[in-house]
């Protein structure tokens, strides 16, 4: 009963149907949630004033009243801030209908004071927020000096990593039911593809991380290359990042492989395994003699690479490979253009120039390079028959992008709400994206050149085709922003450190929850009612900017004017249940008539001509 | 290839061939030719036909049309081109070719762009087929459209039996408030009690321009209304549109053209509607022509919004997609017309006080307003029936110019204006928002702005009721034509659909999701009800503090929230007053709406944000191949809640085939469903979409779209049905 009890609260914690800045805006869903959480606060372990749905291990560290939130869209609004270890509450009471913010601290990624405190000892702090809003109080300094600001503590508890304090998902104990670490084995899954088989094997090479830091345990390697050469190759590619498969093609076998870029440098260097390996890649598909080398950067960007020792394939030293450039930016790029966007969505939109400001981030011109470049892997493969080896420059950002997107379009499996979960654990945290650095939980460092909204890009891909294809995804919108959200929450180990070897030595699976375990333990919420399974079907989706939209219920969801909901799905589950009802009033009648019929011969039974099975329902 | 001069063109009961050409190509796409196809072009009093002598399978059949033609009344632009000689020529009516045409380019208003080749056909007859198709789509009179022949032809038989299936109104559910007791049951239905159906303009004696029939003031009588009638533009005595459960009526008015009087008139005009509230409210006036684009601006607007959408390359105009949609004004006019709609719902909702819209004409805006108005409060307007009966009421009895809007005559491109498809974008948006609020679908729309373009519907062929009258009776008389019974030719309106579709098509119009009145369908069941989830206190406004008295005239177009700088906005120790002057209270009206559950019954507020208004794309880029999803597109959950609505329609004939009496046979099932997509008999499994849906579905790109920027990619593919994909590698290099 506790257990459910807190589930119910977290999920209406942290995610878009309830925490919204304006606090005026009332769902039924979250009304119901609403009344759980006061329920469960009258039996909380906080009975005092502070009444708060705890989190398991979740302490309040310091509360203030009289604070003031300048909300952008309503006006100020007065009322107590809390801060626990994990988030913060903002809470005002004396107003129709209450109003309250409620967010982690991990969406944090600045809190600074705004100018001095005027004469009457009013300072403001302005909050900047991962998830695309800037929050901003104004608070009356402790007449005390020596008593620390509710900010201070704020501060402290936002940013744990640099005050030597460990991140709130190490304490938080919640058990769920399915146990989420446990949704990923790089064995099962290559077994899925049918590996190893006669071309390719599993390669123990980097057991102990020796070969690559940053790459997982389990390779899948051209069984033709012995692990000696591939330690070789790994001093030929940037990181030792060396060519291993993603993905093979159930019948034509082609291949997707992965890489870092070949460190030609300016001398135009060579490797002979490395060569070996790529003609092996090629010659374990039978159907093509040729195959493509997909270079996700910019050429002028790769050619630049030369001269800090990096670059790309030459086609004198790969005979039969052509390489494609993809024109995608790097990090740096990425990160300015999201910033430009916040700037437009955030806090109003300018009514008149809404597009041409929208162009000017450039944003969807990004998620269309990234889809486009998706969509020519996945047409190569798919189409083509070729195999494809994809890298960028390290093969941590722009990499698992593509290779992801592809896999999407070309395996209906990773369309599936597990089956996507055990893409982001194979693409993703396996193969080392750099989440600790692109995300930056728990520092405060929030000018480090590091961060970059690389994965939300992703996600944000992966939307625009389910807007495409709502039909071929199991999984629905609140899935997707559920993942962004725990991206930066820091409640949930799935997306701490930087690669699997630092989440093995931190101990992470031991100590601290799964997303999936969260997720897993409530699917319904998470299920696209529309979805129709089938299975070998690829998906080619349309990159054309006509197409492509802003994800407004993710980028625009804090603005009052915008109501999040699903009608189409909310209206498919009330069908659902009518024909679940309908069905078993019909087989009662069936079963009646059945019985009338068995006790007078002589009447004939009408029975319908076309039966309709159950269907499970979602409701 | 000389058998393909056995084909003939399907023509009409009363359509005669003009003209034809053989040996002609359709271009398909691509500059090679190799899937283009040879036929047969052909000219009639109707269409312009391409008769092929091998035609691809279509999904949805068009009774009046075949696969390859196009009615003249939708052809825009006719260009001759001879690619030798560089010439290119656009042709009017009745003018001279000096050079033989190897191209013949038609431009349509549908956004449609068809390319024909004369390279085999003889010069003389491919000249004449192009002069022909100039004339023939630029008719001299009303009376050589189509629609006349057509309809006349019924009164031709001896036995006075009746063709091409006119029916006026016999089994239409649609009202066509043509007479006054259409008018009454509307008075009826929303109550409104102290209003009347006034029949002075019988015989358009009174106006030229109104119906025969409207609704007043009771408090006014015939008398006084001649006496004002004069005063109005057109004599356009105001008219009634609806009544709001508040008792606040929606008034529709033209300028008033006496200066002198007006006051006068207005007040007087003002105090009967004041009378017909029961609160006697006040009456507020919203100026149109001040708060909305002209009709010059939307014909602009759509221009440009076609030059992006398929004049352009694709590539070129993807770059700059946004900005250049943005500069065309189309989605912003959108936005236009539905804030002010929003601004009228909350005076009539919230502010419980009867609305007059002015309008000099009252004759365009005023009708995407009204329509719109009541879209948004009346659920009863969102059925199919009603939504036409809606348009029949706010468009074609009030007046609205659809002869010279549509341009059907080709003689004043200054009237030329698409207000009907920006209403019908509007209701779009609408319906996109909440669609589960509306029984029709996007098909339906997009198909109802295509039937403009098919001259044959009383609908969409007048400027007024009194034009109608007047030309069908001198139409009857110069061909002898016996009205016997009927007053007038009896046009079918559009909405009469079988005359165009079969039933079967007519079912991809059936809104799978709509909820409608569909609450009661379980009775005794667990599932009592699904649509109303809040209750009716939620309702109770929450304005407080309201200005106390109107601004005069227009409502301000000053409601967008001070953006950025709001962070600096000083503290005052009354946090009311601050939250007062940021926010208008119409805006807390929105706000106010949108802080509650939707009731899809009830009142529907769109998202006015600029970011949440999308292009519609089923009908401005269904030609386009390249922005076309091959088996992707809503139509593919489209297909799923149908197949899902079409499994609880059989249940419910299974029972009550089970409880009652006489049921109908299961097996009529299939030709009675509502749903285009039917439930498989093996449901163990959701069925897939089939393999042809695409997001242009139940169009196609292929050969309706050949402009310069296309050629060269290889659309080739495309033709080959299920293997698409093929293209998608070649597309993205160029996209790139």
């Amino acid at each position: 009963m506790e257990e459910s009890d807190s589930v119910e609260s977290l999920c209406s914690s942290t995610t878009t149907r309830s925490d919204r800045s304006s606090g005026t805006r009332v769902s039924d869903t979250e009304l119901r949630s609403k009344g759980r959480v006061i329920e469960k606060v009258l039996q909380c372990k906080y009975p005092s004033k502070g009444e708060l749905p705890l989190l398991p291990e979740e302490h309040v560290q310091d509360s203030a009243k009289d604070v003031t939130y300048i909300c952008p869209f309503i006006g100020p609004v007065r009322g107590s801030l809390s801060v626990t270890n994990y988030r913060l509450f903002f809470r005002c009471t004396d107003r129709e209908p209450v109003f309250g913010l409620d967010l982690p601290l991990g969406v944090l990624s600045r809190v600074e004071k705004i100018g001095a405190a005027t004469s009457r000892g009013d300072v403001s702090y302005g909050l900047a927020c991962k998830d695309m809003r800037n929050l901003r109080f104004v608070h009356k300094e402790p007449e005390d000096s020596l008593k620390k600001s509710v900010f201070e503590v704020l501060m402290k508890f936002a940013f744990p990593v640099s005050n030597n304090m460990s991140l709130f998902a190490f304490e938080y104990k919640q058990v769920f039911p399915e146990n989420g670490w446990k949704v990923y084995d790089p064995l099962a899954e290559y077994k899925r593809q049918g590996l190893p088989n006669e071309s390719w094997r599993i390669s123990k090479v980097n057991d102990h991380y020796e070969l690559c830091d940053s790459y997982p345990a389990a390779l899948v390697v051209p069984v033709t290359i012995t692990d000696e050469e591939l330690r070789r190759v790994s001093s030929f590619r940037a990181k030792g990042r060396i060519p291993v498969l993603s993905w093979i093609h159930p019948e034509s076998q082609a291949a997707v492989v992965r890489a870092s870029q070949p460190m030609v440098g300016q001398n135009g260097r060579r490797c002979k395994e490395d060569e070996k390996l790529l003609q092996a890649i090629m010659d374990a598909n039978a159907q093509s003699h040729k195959m493509f080398i997909f270079d996700a950067r910019p050429s002028v960007n790769a050619a630049a690479n030369k001269m800090k020792g990096g670059g790309y394939e030459s086609e004198d030293a790969y005979q039969n490979a052509e390489l494609v450039f993809l024109d995608i930016h790097n990090i740096h790029v990425m990160r300015e253009s999201l910033r430009k966007l916040k700037e437009v969505v955030y806090p109003n939109i300018e009514d008149s120039h809404w597009l041409s400001n929208l162009e000017s981030t450039h944003w969807l011109e990004h998620i269309k390079l990234i889809l486009a470049g998706a969509l020519r892997i996945a047409d190569k493969v798919e189409s083509g028959k070729t195999s494809v080896v994809v890298h960028c420059s390290d093969g941590w950002d722009r990499t698992p992008q593509l290779t992801s997107l592809a896999l999407i379009m070309l395996d209906s499996h990773y369309r599936t709400i597990r089956g996507f979960q055990i893409l982001l654990e194979k693409e993703w945290l396996s193969f080392g994206h750099r989440f600790q650095q692109r995300v930056g939980h728990g520092d405060k460092n929030h000018t480090d050149a590091d961060r970059s909204p690389i994965f939300l890009q992703f996600i944000d891909c992966v939307w625009q085709m389910t807007r495409q294809f709502p039909a071929a995804f199991e999984f629905n919108e609140y899935f997707l922003i559920t993942i962004l959200d725990h991206l930066y929450s820091c409640l949930f180990g799935t997306f701490l450190c930087n690669s699997e070897q630092q989440r093995l030595k931190e101990e992470v699976p031991k100590h601290t929850v799964s997303l999936w375990s969260f997720v897993n333990s409530q699917l319904e919420e998470f299920v696209n009612p529309l979805y129709v399974g089938y299975p070998s079907h690829v998906l080619f989706p349309t990159v054309g900017i006509r197409h492509l939209q802003l994800w407004v219920t993710y980028y625009i969801r804090w603005n009052p004017r915008m109501r999040p909901q699903e009608p189409v799905h909310q209206r498919y589950k009330e069908l659902l249940a009518k024909r679940a009802e309908l069905q078993k009033r019909v087989e009662e009648l069936q079963r009646e008539a059945a019985n009338r019929t068995a006790s007078s011969s002589s009447e004939r039974a009408g029975s319908p001509t076309r039966s309709i099975t159950p269907v499970q329902t979602f409701v | 290839m000389a058998f393909c001069l056995l084909y003939k063109p399907v023509l009409q009961f009363c359509e005669i061939v003009v003209n034809e050409a053989n040996f002609v190509r359709k271009c398909i796409g691509a500059e090679s030719c190799q899937d283009d196809l040879w036929g047969k072009l052909v000219c009639t009093n109707f269409k312009v036909s391409f008769i092929a002598h091998n035609s691809l399978p279509r999904q949805c059949t068009h009774r009046l049309l075949g696969e390859h033609d196009i009615p003249l009344a939708c052809v825009e632009q006719v260009v001759t081109v001879n690619d030798v000689k560089g010439k290119q020529k656009i042709l009017g009516s009745n003018q001279k070719l000096k050079f033989n045409p190897t191209e013949l380019i038609l431009y349509c208003k549908d956004f449609r762009i068809i390319r024909f080749r004369f390279d085999e056909a003889g010069p003389e007859s491919a000249k004449k087929v192009c002069l022909a198709i100039a004339h023939y789509s630029h008719p001299a009179d009303p009376q050589l459209l189509f629609g006349f022949e057509y309809v006349g032809k019924r009164y031709h038989g001896s036995t006075g039996e009746r063709v091409n299936g006119v029916d006026p109104g016999g089994g239409l559910q649609t009202p066509l408030f043509d007479c006054s007791s259409d008018w009454d049951r509307e008075i009826k239905r929303t109550g409104a009690s102290e209003w009347r159906v006034c029949t002075i303009n019988q015989g358009y004696f009174i106006s030229p321009s109104l119906p025969e029939f409207f609704v007043v003031p009771v408090s006014l009588a015939d008398q006084d209304l001649k006496q004002y009638a004069c005063c109005f533009y057109s004599q356009r005595i105001p008219l009634w549109c609806w009544n709001h459960s508040s008792g606040s009526a929606l008034v529709r008015m033209s300028n008033i053209s006496d200066p002198q009087q007006q006051r006068k008139v207005e007040q007087r005009i003002s105090s009967a509607i004041t009378k017909s509230h029961p609160l006697r409210s006040d009456v507020f006036k919203s100026d149109l022509d001040k708060n909305l684009p002209n009709i010059q601006d939307i014909q602009a607007a759509l221009l440009k919004l076609r030059q992006i959408c398929v004049i352009d390359s694709f590539e070129e105009s993807e770059e700059k997609w946004l900005s250049s949609l943005e500069s065309s004004r189309w989605m912003e006019y959108v936005r236009t017309f539905l804030r002010h709609a929003v601004e009228v719902v909350y005076m009539l909702e919230s502010r419980h006080v009867s609305v007059i819209l002015l309008e000099k004409e009252d004759r365009d805006l005023s009708c995407v307003i009204s329509c719109l108005v009541q879209l948004m409060c009346d659920p009863h307007c969102r059925s199919l029936h009603s939504f036409q009966g809606l348009i029949q009421k706010e468009w074609v009895m009030a007046g609205h110019r659809f002869l010279d809007r549509c341009n059907h005559l080709k003689r004043n491109d200054k009237e030329e204006s698409p207000v009907f498809l920006l209403f019908l974008d509007c209701v779009w948006q609408l319906w996109n928002q909440y669609p589960a609020a509306f029984e029709f679908t996007e098909v339906y729309l997009t198909v109802l702005g295509d039937s403009m373009w098919v001259p044959v519907f009383s609908t969409f062929l007048f400027n007024c009721p009194r034009q109608r009258a007047e030309h069908s009776r001198d139409f009857a008389s110069s061909k002898s034509i016996h009205l016997g019974q009927d007053q007038a030719l009896c046009f079918p309106p559009v909405w009469d659909w079988s005359q165009q579709f079969s039933l079967k098509d007519q079912t991809l119009f059936n809104n799978p999701l709509y909820v409608g009145k569909i609450a009661t369908c379980v009775q005794n069941g667990t599932v009592k009800t699904f649509t109303h989830r809040r209750s009716k206190k939620n309702y109770s406004s929450t304005l407080r503090g309201l200005p106390s008295a109107l601004r005069n005239g227009s409502l301000g177009p000053n409601d967008t929230l001070t953006r950025r700088n709001s962070l600096m906005l000083r503290l005052r120790s009354d946090l009311s007053q601050v939250r007062e002057q940021q926010e208008t209270p119409s805006e807390r009206f929105v706000r106010d709406f949108f802080s509650r559950p939707v009731d899809l019954q009830g009142l529907l507020l769109p998202q006015l944000l600029p970011s949440h208004l999308s292009v519609w794309k089923l009908y401005f880029l269904r030609w386009v191949p390249e922005a076309q999803i091959p088996q992707g597109g809503p139509i593919t959950a489209f297909h799923k809640l149908s197949v899902l609505t079409d499994e609880i329609e059989m249940l419910q004939n299974q029972l009550r085939q089970y409880q009652g009496a006489a049921g109908t046979p299961n097996n009529l099932h299939a030709e009675h469903s509502k749903m285009y997509f039917k439930a498989t008999s093996t449901p163990h499994q959701s069925p897939a979409p089939p393999e042809y849906l695409s997001s242009s579905f139940p169009f196609s790109p292929v050969g309706n779209l050949c402009r310069p920027g296309i050629l060269g990619t290889p659309l080739s593919k495309l033709l080959n049905g299920a293997k698409i994909w093929l293209s998608t590698e070649t597309l993205a290099n160029e996209t790139i």
